[in-house]
């Protein structure tokens, strides 16, 4: 029997973990290398066309960003009436007695296996994840808790998983520490390299000797940041029972960024809280998510697939698409509707939270990696439906283009023909009317942004002592900031990310510093 | 959520989507429904009308009727929804020179305008020798800011020493650089036209065989800004288009292609200006095409019928001219849609003028004061 025989058949392809063009030859590195430079393309052609119309087609150029402004409208209407109705889900999913619906089903012979891998985090942040896991409503001797350190840090994390293990090992089932090596071949250095180091680990001093079906094992991978809510256990494991295909889906929490959110700045709080919105969209289109951040997957899955990639920067996205490749298509992501808390970006000045927000970002809207990945396979994997791959590829690429020049159309490229359009149309009404209209669907469009004030204030932890009411103010107006953190925090991390992979200078993983000692 | 909920809604927001573009590219590009009964139809198109004015203190009439103000610190007009013909517009306030134009307005169109309205009461502001120490100006005769100021105010304070004595006073520079202005300028209070006017006569009286003369004319200094240069010819202003034919000002153009429509828009004047050449190019004037419209690239100046003693822009301005006529300082726009609207800054006949660094200094009687030009502010 080979080593990959565990391996689903897609699986076992050569390329199936490629992570960029130079690790392919020929047709195929073409290829690849193609698609690495259509997103940065389609996003800069895109830009320098309206201002290319705006000069020499005025009136098309005016004509489309008034069509552009009313699906802007419409798309946050369509987008604040999922976070509305995942709202409600997720205010019901808190409230529910997790264990009681639980009662039904015979689930006492899953194990869970905890995946914290870490940098350079303090120690109070792995205490806090730890502390979550003790206060979960649930049998904490199912829980195989794994630490994840990173070798390259040196002396320092090691003394950190021996404090952990001190003080909290005894308290698990199974308690585990794994070091990451440096300088690994064939690996960037990052969560998903160090995630699918535990993975092996855990296999070959756990589950092997032991023996453990890996049909009852669920892994939730957390960033460590990660503080579980009570019932996360009770709720995964009743969406696993419930799920129409359990092996074959991956489980979305929704991330909320609010352990540290009263000491965070307002414009940390507000990419905060947009990234959780996003989340809370994605819950209620399933069919139209990956994984993000902090989720939770059956061990069976992952050992088909070789535990994913160490070698790609967004790697809690690209998991999932190796999933689904391997299954010919068919992997789900089943939505819990039930919040996990992390940390927002936070630094000890202002100017270094902007900076590291925008790094996060720009590392989260690498994700379009993915997409070259994903169009890459679908050449190739003819096992999938012809129209499920062209629905995934489009929507996907649809949505990094979006992210990246939406936000430039709307609030700047918008004004474009007023300002470089021909003598002829500005004589026109047309283009008088025109930052009128655009001003006033903007305004209709900013309506959903009261919408999301409140959403985020019912979200918002207690206040803690020391802390004045007169933040809540601040934390209700900070929303009308949204203009500028989409064009600073989500369009321009972008374009600087596809433009990036457009060049062929690709990224390595940026570690998000978790709270300020 | 349910995907079937989920899929009504979005097919329902494509259906308001498919609605509202086309409604909204309509009435952006200028149609309105209309519920009157005398209509013909129940789509109509209509045009606007912007007009910028040099100050957010005034009131801007529509056909007789108020247009609301605009927003805060916004000097600038655009009045939607109105019919195509020609519209009166009219700029006035308390204080200020009434500012009124006939303009065409075009469906679909913007019909632009800038006004401008002098003070009534023409406002100077004293350049004296000496100054108090506050730098109030002082006069040492009571009756000289009694001549200067019987149809003006004054915009700084000013004092009336009861003596000849300089003590306590100060030396104002401003005065010395005024007076050198003055004292090495060629202002005059004659015509401008003199030097036509003799070659004129010698030419009229000239012998058989007898050459022009080339001496007594001099060489005009060039004004010019924003490509718009100052000509005076034959007795005559013009304000010519010196630069390309896309970026000509609106107001050198017609939209009309006929002499008759072109004279009910835009009056006979311009009609006459625009279809007197068509088909011919001269060396001083010249038709040009610019999208659909016709433009002349010169505009005559009205000088009120009277002779010209000074011409210069209007300080920040090049749609503005400055005239010293025989009855005081006019300002006269180019725009000659309809007519062109003269407003007087400082009436007389006997001072001197000169424009400096975009100040309006008048020489009165040995006294020296600058003309503001500004509205007082409320």
């Amino acid at each position: 029997m080979s080593d990959d025989s565990h391996l689903l058949p897609y699986a076992r392809r050569a390329d199936f973990k490629v992570a960029r063009a130079n690790e392919l030859t020929g047709r195929d590195r073409r290829l690849y290398r193609l698609l690495e430079i259509v997103p940065g393309v389609a996003a800069w052609g895109t830009l320098l066309g309206i201002i290319w119309a705006s000069i020499y087609a005025s009136f098309f150029a005016a004509y489309f960003i008034i069509a552009f402004a009313i699906y802007w409208v419409l798309k946050t209407i369509f987008l604040s009436y999922h976070v509305r109705y995942n709202w409600k889900r997720l205010r019901h999913h808190m409230e529910l007695d997790w264990s009681q619906l639980l009662q039904r089903y015979e689930y006492n012979k899953y194990r869970h296996l905890v995946i914290f891998p870490f940098y350079e985090e303090p120690l109070e942040v792995l205490e806090g994840a730890m502390e979550g896991l003790i206060k979960a409503h649930y049998d904490p001797q199912k829980l195989i808790v794994v630490l994840a350190a990173e070798g390259r840090v040196g002396q320092s994390a090691v003394d950190k998983t021996v404090a952990i293990t001190a003080k909290y090992a005894a308290q698990f089932g199974e308690f585990v520490v794994s070091v990451h090596p440096a300088d690994t071949v064939g690996e960037i250095a990052g969560k998903g390299s160090n995630v699918h180091y535990a993975l092996h680990a855990v296999h070959k001093q756990i589950i092997a000797p032991q023996q453990i079906p890996h049909k009852n094992i669920l892994v939730s991978i957390f960033d460590v940041d990660t503080v579980i809510y009570p019932d996360y256990f009770n709720c995964l494991i009743w969406h696993f029972m419930t799920a129409k295909n359990p092996y074959k889906s991956a489980f979305q929490p929704v991330p909320l960024f609010t352990n540290n959110l009263w000491e965070a700045s307002a414009v940390s709080r507000v990419m905060a809280m947009s990234s959780t919105f996003w989340q809370m969209i994605m819950q209620e289109r399933p069919d139209k998510a990956a994984t993000f951040s902090s989720h939770s997957v059956s061990y069976q899955a992952l050992y088909e697939i070789g535990y994913g990639q160490a070698n790609v920067v967004s790697e809690d996205s690209r998991i999932y698409w190796n999933l689904l490749l391997a299954n010919d298509g068919y992997f789900d992501v089943v939505s819990l509707s039930y919040p996990i808390a992390m940390d927002a970006t936070t630094a000890t000045s202002a100017w270094g939270t902007i900076k590291n927000i925008y790094k996060q970002h720009r590392r989260w809207t690498y994700g379009v990696e993915n997409w070259c990945y994903l169009v890459y396979h679908f050449t190739k994997h003819k096992s999938i439906p012809l129209r499920r791959r062209w629905s995934i590829a489009l929507q996907q690429g649809e949505g990094y283009w979006s992210l990246v020049t939406n936000p430039i159309m709307l609030f700047i490229l918008g004004w474009t023909p007023i300002f470089l359009g021909s003598r002829q149309f500005h004589e026109t009404v047309l283009s008088y009317e025109l930052p009128i209209m655009v001003r006033n669907l903007l305004t209709v469009a900013m309506v959903g942004l009261v919408f999301s004030s409140i959403v985020s204030l019912s979200l918002t932890p207690p206040r803690p002592e020391g802390q004045s009411r007169f933040k809540y103010i601040v934390m209700a107006l900070q929303w009308i900031m949204v203009p500028i953190t989409m064009i600073v925090f989500s369009a321009i991390p972008g374009l600087d990310a596809q433009t990036r992979l457009m060049l062929g200078r690709y990224m390595g993983f940026w570690v998000t510093p978790k709270r300020v000692q | 959520m349910s995907s079937r909920r989920r899929t009504v809604f979005f097919w329902g927001l494509v259906l308001v989507f498919l609605f509202a573009l086309p409604t909204m590219i309509f009435y952006t590009t200028g149609y309105r429904l209309t519920f009157e009964e005398d209509a013909q139809t129940m789509v109509v198109t209509t045009g606007g009308v912007y007009i910028s004015t040099q100050s957010t203190d005034v009131d801007v009439y529509l056909d007789e009727e108020q247009i609301e103000r605009p927003r805060l610190f916004r000097n600038a007009y655009y009045i939607q929804n109105i019919d195509e013909g020609v519209r009166l517009v009219v700029v006035q306030g308390s204080g200020i020179q009434t500012w009124v134009k006939e303009l065409a307005v075009e469906s679909r169109i913007v019909t632009e305008a800038a006004a401008f309205n002098l003070p009534t009461v023409p406002r100077l502001r004293p350049v004296t020798e000496f100054q108090t120490a506050t730098g109030a100006a002082v006069y040492f005769s009571s009756s000289t800011p009694a001549t200067l100021f019987a149809d003006a105010t004054s915009t700084t304070e000013f004092i009336v020493s009861p003596t000849s004595s300089t003590v306590g006073y100060v030396e104002n520079p401003e005065y010395e650089f005024v007076t050198s202005l003055f004292g090495t300028s060629t202002a005059t209070t004659t015509s401008i036209f003199a030097d036509f006017i003799r070659d004129m006569d010698r030419f009229r009286f000239m012998a058989p065989g007898e050459e022009v003369a080339t001496t007594s004319t001099t060489t005009p200094t060039i004004i010019e800004q924003n490509e718009i240069r100052l000509v005076n010819r034959e007795l005559e202003l013009y304000a010519v288009w010196q630069g390309q034919s896309q970026d000509i000002p609106y107001y050198f153009c017609v939209a009309s292609s006929t002499l008759a429509s072109t004279s009910a828009q835009y009056g006979q004047h311009v009609a006459d200006a625009v279809f007197a050449q068509l088909g011919t190019t001269t060396a001083t004037s010249t038709l040009v095409l610019v999208d659909d419209r016709t433009c002349r690239t010169e505009i005559k100046l009205d000088r009120l019928r009277q002779d010209v003693y000074l011409f210069d822009f209007f300080p920040g301005s090049s749609d503005l001219v400055l005239l010293q006529l025989e009855s005081g300082l006019y300002v006269t726009e180019i725009d000659d849609r309809a007519w062109q609207n003269s407003q007087l800054l400082y009436p007389g006949s006997d001072f001197r003028t000169i424009i400096e660094n975009g100040l309006i200094y008048v020489e009165l009687h040995d006294q020296y004061f600058e003309v503001i030009t500004q509205i007082e502010p409320n």
